[in-house]
């Protein structure tokens, strides 16, 4: 193995002799996310996975679920509106995730309409990025990819207006499964987004869980809060999994209570009984779309993607034809087409790191020296302390009070990986990260 | 599986063609007795990980992308200059992640030690340290490329005999099915079938004994490099053919179907029916001249015909499966393991490359 060693460590490419940081721009469930710079000056996205960490030393505990998954996934992909995975580094202990970047995301155009324009998202942006969304998930279904996590957060547009669906780090493979899904991972898509048979403890589920969740997407597009914004009941101590009273009955409360004529396989669902405690409610999404909408066809696309039961939700692939799509204003490839340049949301606010090793030294030469003291230091700074920045997106979170976070749990950490169970255990500190304010670049 | 066969990694990027297998090999050919050693360790190392595989519980199809990942492994490195012990643990570990069935690494770990120090493999230098498998997975990540979705015979063998479960997310739920039966029940997408293998019209009707021969062959074709040069729907119907041609019980069921009776039938039979030996033209329609017990049977000729793929491809493959399993017939695993050991001392100990004759061991026949 000595050779072997010796001869993959010579021919390896440096992340930071390839790309040059402009700033750090995330931290999410996973790792963080820097922006990067190539040489011929096309702007990269790179997630770099957290090296595990044992006491102070970073060691090898094995590549989690969640970067397999996402690498997998996306060595197999291409779609204008799937992010695109440019390379994958493997180096110290670390994973970097090189993508084409992208300037905007969903919470991010959500949140500069409601606090800094103060006005809704015009139809036509609104449309544009929903069809493009559809487009793009398709895609992913039609290779038997489902999403697992869509969300404003997840769901990001370039300068110039395509949407590109990011973060695969909960998708997989529905097709031929050994185990079923839920065996994998007990919660997935975050609460606000979560379908009701989700809730209500299915074991079993399918696309339909991602069109729900893009119809959850669209009403937060429209209205620039979640429509659906409940509190996440937490996993016992022995990680059941407890009902989601609080989700349900904001989902009820538009959409009115599930019958069984609408919904026949909800008698079989584990939460049944508990459901059947709760108090009926009447049916609003009528008027729920009439201040947000303001179109018959809109409101008609959107309760056809809410409907309860999965097998007759609509899927992406009809939804894509759905009348909405074919009225005026017609949806566009570039979704800001018809948008003033001012009234753009401004490029994602990068931070820079006060680490030592955030500054760009030219790595030795690779194959210099055997000796692993010698290798280039880790090219991103590894201290949490001395993080001085946070995304806009942690910013947006923090002042409404919640995060959008994905609860993911169960086997997922028996691979090695992190386990993470709900927002405590990582991520953003909003109250301590200081903001250092940096001129935009770009 | 993600998106299909034609656009998939496993498509562009991992079938070669036999000059890159010889050029894989090139190194470790110094080291070895003679060049058919190479193809005994191939048998030698897809044993060991079918074995670790089934300590750790893997599925089939676990085993079968854990031996791939060997394979393409391999494409890149020698035998001589690596651990390939150390290689095939971490392909189990990863291949199991990768098929979402994760297991924990330190019980990988665990099951390699146990098994790689029983006597016939006598491997003492396994690490311990979970560390060191999981850097070895970093490596092998790397030289894999990052591809981890694989494709194998297996769907399509379900698919085109018509083992279609539905997209059902419960295959195993039911304890009651046992491993390879229980693997015979994961289903396919509905929607998956035309593109990989054409028309899609007529399905296959094999019995279950004639699916698990078929299955089985499958499972053999790993021991040999075929996953690396063919496309797994070619080696998937080769295995039908080879079903239909060697299974007996399946032969004895399609024989009123074929146009001649098969030579080695008519003297092998004690199944009471009559052989037939008078040859008679080929019938467009069964419909109206079969027995009803047989009217919805597919005529296999028919079925191998209508299928989009090249037949003598299908020869070939078959041609090359036949050999593998007579060079199986030939392998002794002792043999092997002291053959492996050698080369594993004399890489490590000789910078210069060594000449073929001075580790040459006593060729073994059965
Ligand atoms: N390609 C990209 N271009 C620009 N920003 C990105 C890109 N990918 C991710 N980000 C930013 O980083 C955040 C976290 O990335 P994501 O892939 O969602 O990881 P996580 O699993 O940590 O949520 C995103 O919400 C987005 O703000
Ligand atoms: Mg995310």
């Amino acid at each position: 193995m000595r050779i072997y060693r010796a001869k993959r460590d010579a021919s390896h490419v440096y992340v930071k002799s390839k790309y040059n940081i402009l700033g750090f721009i995330s931290s999410g469930t996973y790792g963080r996310v820097y922006k990067a710079e190539d040489a011929s000056g096309n702007l990269h996205a790179i997630k770099k996975f957290k090296p595990d960490k044992e006491g102070d030393v970073v060691t090898y505990t094995g590549i989690s679920q969640s970067a397999i998954r996402e690498i997998a996934l996306n060595r197999e992909i291409s779609h204008e509106n799937i992010v695109s995975l440019k390379e994958v580094i493997l180096e110290d202990k670390s994973i970097y995730m090189v993508f084409d970047y992208a300037e905007h995301d969903f919470l991010q155009l959500i949140h500069h309409h409601s606090q800094t324009l103060r006005c809704t998202i015009s139809t036509a942006v609104l449309k544009s990025l929903t069809y493009q969304l559809l487009n793009g998930l398709v895609y992913l279904h039609s290779a038997h990819i489902l999403h697992r996590d869509l969300k404003p957060a997840n769901i990001l547009i370039t300068s110039n207006g395509q949407v590109k669906i990011g973060d695969l780090g909960l998708a997989r493979l529905s097709a031929q499964p050994l185990q079923p899904l839920f065996a994998g991972d007990k919660v997935v898509v975050t609460i606000w987004y979560r379908a009701p048979e989700l809730l209500l403890g299915a074991k079993h589920y399918n696309n339909s869980i991602d069109c729900w969740a893009v119809a959850c997407v669209l009403a937060e597009l429209a209205s620039l809060r979640p429509i659906f914004k409940g509190e996440e009941a937490k996993l016992d101590s022995k990680k059941n999994v407890p009902f989601q009273r609080d989700q349900l009955l904001k989902i009820f409360e538009v959409l009115g209570s599930p019958t069984e004529k609408d919904w026949p396989s909800v008698t079989h669902l584990p939460e049944y009984p508990s459901l059947k405690r709760l108090d009926p409610y009447p049916n609003r999404l009528y008027d729920w779309c009439q201040s947000r909408l303001r179109s018959q066809a809109g409101y008609d696309l959107l309760r056809m993607l809410f409907i309860y039961d999965p097998d007759r939700r609509l899927s992406a692939r009809e939804a894509l034809v759905h009348p909405w799509f074919l009225e005026d204003p017609l949806p566009k490839a570039n979704a800001f087409a018809s948008v003033a340049s001012n009234q753009i949301p401004p490029h994602r606010r990068i931070t820079q790191d006060d680490a030592p090793s955030m500054s760009m030294t030219i790595p030795l030469q690779p194959g210099q020296s055997g000796n692993a003291a010698n290798a280039p230091g880790p090219p991103f700074p590894q201290s949490q302390q001395v993080l001085s920045g946070s995304s806009q997106q942690a910013q947006a979170q923090a002042k409404s009070g919640h995060s959008h976070h994905t609860g993911t749990s169960g086997s997922l950490g028996d691979a090695g990986g992190p386990t993470v169970y709900g927002p405590q255990g990582h991520g953003q500190v909003h109250g301590t990260t200081k903001l250092r304010k940096k001129p935009r670049l770009g | 599986m993600a998106t299909d066969f034609w656009a998939s990694s496993h498509y562009k990027r991992w079938i070669v063609d036999r000059a890159t297998l010889k050029q894989a090999r090139a190194d470790d050919l110094v080291y070895v007795s003679e060049p058919e050693c190479l193809e005994f360790l191939a048998i030698y190392f897809a044993n060991i990980i079918s074995k670790l595989g089934k300590k750790l519980g893997f599925r089939q199809r676990v085993i079968a992308t854990a031996t791939v990942f060997f394979r393409r492994f391999y494409l890149k490195n020698s035998y001589c200059e690596t651990d390939p012990y150390l290689v095939l643990s971490a392909c189990c570990y990863v291949a199991a992640k990768a098929e979402e069935s994760p297991v924990h690494i330190k019980n990988v770990v665990a099951e390699s030690r146990a098994l790689f120090s029983q006597e016939q493999y006598n491997v003492k230098h396994f690490p311990s340290d979970n560390s060191k498998l999981a850097e070895m997975e970093f490596y092998l990540v790397d030289d894999l490329e990052c591809d981890l979705i694989v494709f194998h015979p297996y769907r399509t063998l379900l698919a085109l005999c018509n083992k279609d479960f539905g997209n059902s997310n419960s295959s195993s739920d039911s304890p009651a099915e046992e491993a390879e039966a229980g693997e015979l029940g994961t289903g396919i997408g509905a929607d998956d079938g035309p593109r990989y293998w054409g028309t899609g019209q007529g399905q296959l009707e094999l019995s279950e004994g004639g699916l698990q021969t078929a299955w089985f062959i499958i499972n053999d074709t790993y021991r040999s490099e075929l996953c690396l040069i063919y496309p797994p729907h070619l080696i998937a119907v080769t295995a039908i053919y080879l079903t239909l041609v060697l299974h007996t019980p399946t032969q004895n069921s399609i024989a009123h179907l074929l146009p001649y009776s098969p030579a080695f039938n008519s003297d092998s039979s004690n199944s009471g029916e009559p052989s037939q030996t008078t040859p008679h033209p080929r019938r467009s329609s069964r419909t109206s001249d079969s027995s009803s017990k047989h009217a919805n049977q597919q005529d296999p000729i028919d079925f191998l015909a209508n299928l989009n793929v090249s037949l003598s491809a299908i020869a070939t493959i078959a041609q090359e499966i036949i050999s593998m399993y007579s060079l199986w017939n030939r392998y002794r695993e002792d043999v092997t393991a002291e053959e492996m050991r050698n080369m594993n001392a004399n890489a490590n100990m000789e910078p210069e490359k060594s000449s073929p004759e001075r580790f040459c061991i006593r060729r073994h026949y059965l």
